[in-house]
């Protein structure tokens, strides 16, 4: 019973960073049919992004929270506007392959400047440690993740079922070409989605640096994980992303404890399950995916 | 994303591996002529290693920079009397896949007229460029490949092993920590060959020395959540948990111990292969009191320190062993060389067997004759603590020299006939 | 106030319309009628934008609107009903209604909707797509309304309806038509298309073949449900 709690905790813990990634993800795929492969690459950007900024200047994990997403959403509009959106009106294999490009870039810039052993990071005190729960230590930082992730989600929600940006968002989501024969301009919301998008991954980032190991290639299996992800809650689902984020951390962590070798293979045994019994994965629409 | 436009992407990037493959394998080229004791009138080593990947920080170009200095020295201390002066260093990026390495290797030997190849990090890699060696009948030093193949079953006459080893790491480990009382042992390691080689090396040199391995855990490679893993390993009440892993998998692996608490109950965590650039990354802090088998360290003596100065002139960074080891079999060849007076394998392979050597590298070292392992002491480490780190890259303590001839594997056991 | 001249259009080598020119007045009602594969629907889509590959022009209110963009279209007065109803299923039925910008002072407000439709004020709160297909075909209407559009596309509104829904269908028709708003009405359905429209236009392979008033059209209407084999 200890053992199942601590491995609840942990695969919540690391689903976090999954949904949170997996959330900038649906809704840059929703509104711009763009199947964002560099989104591990931001990932690993928002991770590195902390480990410098708290040894240039020494910027602590908690403004770290809020700076790095502000960053990232800065530098993913403008991805958004230099590159991608030249591609947009293109089969979105070009734009696959546009990010494709870019995560290899990015990663080898980050490698050529850090190196490729990783960059340390520490993080405040009152993460440290643990705190009993039912006579088992849970870890603070993790209990923290998922505390973050869990509001960030509730906040996204807000946002997407509360105010007419989240209505358009939806809108354009699900039908964009009709949308805008409904007299919104679809173009304009598509910059500040996808760097709010990017900002979500670099958040993912940012969570991650104490946690995980620092290094250019971090994100490099974490977008194949999160493509299973994004597959299995629901292509452009907003809620399908976040489920299927926390889903795929429990697989993970139960997976790990009870089929050690099967831990990554599981994830992709329960995706080609979801895939065979819904093809359009648990919360998607038939017509979402085409 | 439906499914045939993953089926495209997956092609396209498969295309594209391809073609930098083609690219990467029409290098350079060049003639080879023979005549006079040395080919072309020159020596060249090369160095195959990992220019950009995961060991680029463990070795990687700035053995280059080693290699280097061993010729200058080389040509210091001989002057006039040095049998070559034309010593050129060369070297190239083999991706950690023993597929290139392969392709690299045969390249340097034939088209850039290499007389030995040196480094040669990830074991699959290494072993394939054993093979070549062979056949080509030129030399090669390993320095950053564990395997205990190179100097076992498929050891060859041209093939040397520097440095480190599996079972040189297991024994320091596995055997020294239990000996000290910790003899319930739990083991975690990435599931490909150089894992499962350290298991077994661990597992023999845990019961030699009286312990027991209560249980092991095979995780994927490369991998980025260990927290049930962990978990799970401290669950079995072990005193040690030993991790087989290596580069970013262990930085996650040990951010992770450090997060499970562990460490408060007493388990502590035992790690298979490290270099100091593991340490400097993630900081001393975080690896604080792990203890770890290592072939060499810079802070250890005058010797050691007095050439790290010279290093980190040269490359603003402190060096790991296989920047050492690479000085080193770089110098003890050129001094072969030099004892020969041709840069022809057969002759100079004679002069390194047997050889006892003493450099800053190799303490009461010997290129043992019956196998080509490059023994020599290697020392027991324990990460300092953050107060008691003087300066930058002062991480470890020595707590125990074990020396050459019980550090390595006996000849008698290698299972190596040339 | 709606009017389309010498328009043609293509997808790829093949022209799917061929130099259409019609127009539709204020208050009036006039409907485009012909088989699947006529040409209707690519017209609609020409006229909002949606497909490109295209010469002529179209004007709405003199104001040349041929290269706008579909949203500046819709804000300029068009409002679209598909033939699909083209209602969100992630949108509650008060946020499918409240999504288009209102464009003109002749908009419904909400209260007028739901007083117009009491199904939809019932189930305001519902997802779009779980209201019946009448009822969804009213919320499309209702949409377009509610942004007091000039001219209306109803691209076939009857399709598959009951008979009392289509009927409530023509009495929105001619509210919106003594409202001043023009109404173009794509339509299979040759007997409702009489009971509302002024005028016809026969499209057939992409070419309008005739022009027909209500009085005409009610007429040979024997002989056109032949023609048109419908």
């Amino acid at each position: 019973m200890n053992a199942v709690l601590q491995y609840t905790v942990q695969g919540l813990a690391a689903g976090s960073f999954y949904a949170l990634a997996a959330l900038g993800l649906a809704v840059i795929f929703g509104v711009l049919g763009v199947v964002n492969f560099a989104h591990g690459a931001f990932y690993m950007l928002g991770a590195v992004a902390a480990a410098v900024l708290l040894d240039t200047v020494g910027m602590s994990l908690w403004l770290a929270l809020i700076v790095v997403p502000v960053l990232m959403l800065v530098f993913g509009m403008l991805v958004e506007r230099l590159l991608v959106r030249w591609l947009l009106p293109l089969d979105p294999l070009y734009n696959l392959l546009l990010t494709f490009g870019l995560t290899l870039l990015l990663v080898d810039l980050v490698k050529r400047r850090y190196g490729v052993s990783g960059l340390p990071y520490d993080r405040p005190d009152a993460l440290d440690g643990r705190v009993q729960v039912a006579g088992i230590g849970l870890p603070v930082y993790q209990l923290f993740v998922i505390g973050v992730a869990l509001l960030v989600c509730l906040g996204v929600w807000l946002l997407m079922t509360r105010t007419r940006v989240g209505m358009i968002v939806r809108a354009a989501t699900e039908r964009p070409e009709l949308a805008g024969a409904l007299g919104i301009n679809v173009g304009r919301w598509v910059t500040p989605v996808f760097g709010f998008g990017v900002a979500l991954a670099g958040l993912a980032g940012v969570l991650a640096a104490p946690f995980r190991a620092i290094t250019a290639e971090m994100g490099s299996d974490f977008i194949i994980i999160l493509f299973a992800v994004v597959v299995i809650g629901g292509l452009g689902s907003i809620v399908g992303a976040v489920v299927g984020g926390f889903l795929v951390g429990l697989v993970e962590a139960f997976g790990q404890a009870y089929a050690p070798t099967f831990a990554q293979v599981l994830i992709f045994v329960l995706m080609a399950v979801v895939v065979l019994a819904r093809p359009a994965g648990l919360f998607g629409r038939e017509e979402a995916t085409a | 994303m439906n499914k045939p436009r993953n089926a495209r992407a997956a092609a396209l990037i498969a295309g594209l591996t391809a073609g930098a493959l083609v690219t990467a394998a029409c290098g350079a080229g060049g003639p080879s002529a023979s005549g006079g004791d040395f080919t072309d009138d020159k020596v060249v080593l090369a160095l195959l290693n990992d220019a950009s990947g995961v060991y680029k920080d463990v070795s990687g170009p700035n053995s280059k920079i080693a290699i280097q200095m061993a010729i200058d020295d080389y040509k210091e201390k001989y002057g006039d009397e040095a049998v070559v002066d034309d010593i050129e260093v060369t070297s190239a990026d083999h991706q950690n896949e023993p597929d290139i390495a392969n392709t690299k290797a045969q390249e340097l030997y034939d088209r850039e007229g290499a007389d030995i190849i040196l480094d040669v990090p990830t074991s699959s890699a290494a072993l394939a460029v054993a093979t070549q060696a062979k056949n080509k009948k030129k030399l090669y030093m390993n320095i950053g490949a564990g395997t205990t193949e190179l100097t076992g079953a498929q050891c060859n006459k041209y093939t040397f092993h520097y440095a480190y080893d599996t079972w040189m790491l297991a024994n320091g480990t596995g055997t020294v920590v239990t000996e000290e009382g910790d003899k319930n042992w739990q083991l975690i390691y990435p599931d490909y060959a150089f894992g499962q080689d350290m298991v077994k090396s661990f597992t023999g040199a845990i019961e030699a020395g009286g312990g027991k391995v209560g249980g092991t855990i095979a995780t994927p490679f490369p991998n980025d959540n260990f927290a049930t893993y962990i978990t799970k390993a401290g669950a079995a009440k072990p005193q040690v948990i030993g991790t087989m892993h290596a580069g970013g998998d262990l930085i996650n692996l040990v951010k992770q111990y450090n997060e499970s608490g562990l460490k408060d109950q007493g388990i502590s965590l035992a790690v298979g292969l490290m270099f100091i650039s593991d340490i400097h990354s993630l900081g001393v802090e975080a690896f604080e009191g792990t203890i770890f088998t290592d072939a060499w360290y810079w802070n250890f003596d005058d010797k050691s320190r007095e050439w790290a100065d010279r290093y980190m002139e040269e490359t603003g960074d402190r060096p790991t062993y296989a920047h050492a080891g690479n000085y080193s079999a770089a110098l003890q060849y050129l001094e072969a060389v030099q004892a020969a007076g041709t840069d022809d394998a057969d002759k100079v392979v004679e002069e390194l067997e047997g050889k006892k050597v003493d450099d800053m590298f190799l303490r009461n070292g010997e290129i043992r004759a019956e196998d080509h392992r490059v023994i020599h002491d290697v020392y027991l480490a324990r990460v300092k603590g953050p107060a008691d780190v003087e300066e930058d890259w002062d991480y470890e303590e020595i707590i125990k020299t074990i020396p050459a001839e019980k550090a390595f594997r006996p000849a008698a056991e290698s299972g190596c006939s040339m | 106030m709606l009017e389309i001249e010498n328009l043609s259009a293509w997808y790829g080598e093949a022209q799917a319309l061929h130099e259409a020119t019609l127009s539709v007045g204020e208050g009036e009602v006039v409907t485009l009628v012909g088989r699947n594969g006529a040409g209707k629907t690519t017209l609609v889509r020409c006229l909002m934008g949606l497909h490109k590959q295209l010469t002529g022009s179209v004007r709405l209110d003199d104001r040349d609107i041929t290269s706008l963009p579909a949203h500046k279209r819709a804000r300029a007065g068009l409002g679209w009903v598909q033939d699909d109803r083209g209602i969100f299923a992630n949108l509650s039925v008060e946020e499918n209604l409240l999504l288009p910008p209102k464009i003109s002072e002749s908009a419904w407000s909400l209260d007028q909707v739901y007083d117009a439709f009491p199904a939809l004020g019932a189930r305001r709160r519902a997802g779009g797509t779980t209201l019946s297909g009448g009822e969804q075909q009213m919320l499309a209407v209702a949409r377009v309304l509610r942004t007091g559009a000039r001219v209306l596309l109803l691209d076939e509104p009857s399709e598959g309806l009951a008979p009392v829904i289509v009927t409530q269908i023509g009495d929105i028709v001619r509210t919106a038509k003594e409202a001043g708003v023009g109404v173009l009405l794509i339509e299979q359905n040759v007997r409702f298309a009489a009971t509302v429209a002024d005028r016809h236009y026969l499209l057939a392979q992409g070419r309008l073949v005739e022009s027909l008033d209500n009085h005409e059209f009610v007429e040979r209407q024997d002989e056109l449900l032949e023609h048109l084999g419908i």
